[in-house]
């Protein structure tokens, strides 16, 4: 959920996730430092760890570090996933998917990725976001009306 | 008491600006987000959630690889 999170945040680099799969694992190092720190308020643990996710994903963007690409070694069979063409495709409309949801305000684009992304339930997203699940489902049906607007508008354009 | 000019009809609010919302179009919302959430196929007729499947398709595929072409 973690990994996803921030994926879904940070994008790409270079065509690669490494940038927000460190950022992830850095989150773990970080949720694991302050476990001992940890008090049991009554709200989920999945609060305290989106807590720091968010707080980590904010600091990569405002460092917005760029740093080597990474190149994996050479297989030695044949690579089973998608081809080029695939692969592009699947780019393209997940970085129009990201300029999007950046344009919604900050906490319907929150509640989406959490929702959708990490695949909380509406339950899971009102504790991390401080929200009662019926206040979570009116509002994620208000940000996805916008960004249907925003994509129907773009198409239109 | 509220007026309206008659010439400037009130001024409608969405979904997406505060207005009220349709409780089956929430849950019907719900329903299709539920679905992306647990990564089940969902129409993608509408291009919101269409975009969404394909973030969520993108961030879930393991770290790339290397492809290759065997030479002829």
């Amino acid at each position: 959920m973690v990994v996803r999170y921030c994926r879904a945040r940070l994008g790409r680099v270079s065509g690669q996730y490494h940038i927000a799969d460190d950022v992830a694992q850095e989150v773990c190092i970080a949720v694991l430092s302050a476990l001992p720190r940890y008090r049991d308020m009554g709200r989920p643990f999945a609060s305290f760890v989106f807590g720091i996710a968010s707080h980590k994903v904010a600091d990569a963007l405002r460092s917005s570090v760029r740093s080597a690409v990474p190149t994996q070694d050479l297989p030695d069979g044949p690579d089973d996933g998608p081809g080029p063409e695939e692969t592009v495709v699947r780019y393209i409309e997940a970085e129009h998917a990201r300029r999007l949801l950046s344009r919604l305000p900050d906490n319907q684009r929150e509640l989406l990725i959490l929702r959708v992304v990490s695949g909380l339930s509406a339950e899971e997203t009102g504790n991390v976001l401080g929200m009662s699940p019926g206040a979570v489902r009116v509002a994620q049906h208000r940000a996805l009306a916008r960004l249907r607007a925003m994509a129907e508008l773009e198409s239109t354009a | 008491m509220t007026t309206v000019h008659p010439l400037r009809p009130a001024r409608e609010r969405g979904p997406d600006d505060g207005g009220a919302c349709d409780g089956a179009a929430v849950a019907g919302t719900d329903a299709l987000l539920e679905a992306l959430s647990r990564r089940e196929p969902v129409p993608t007729a509408d291009p919101a959630i269409a975009l969404l499947a394909a973030l969520v398709d993108d961030v879930d595929q393991r770290r790339s690889s290397v492809s290759i072409t065997p030479s002829t």
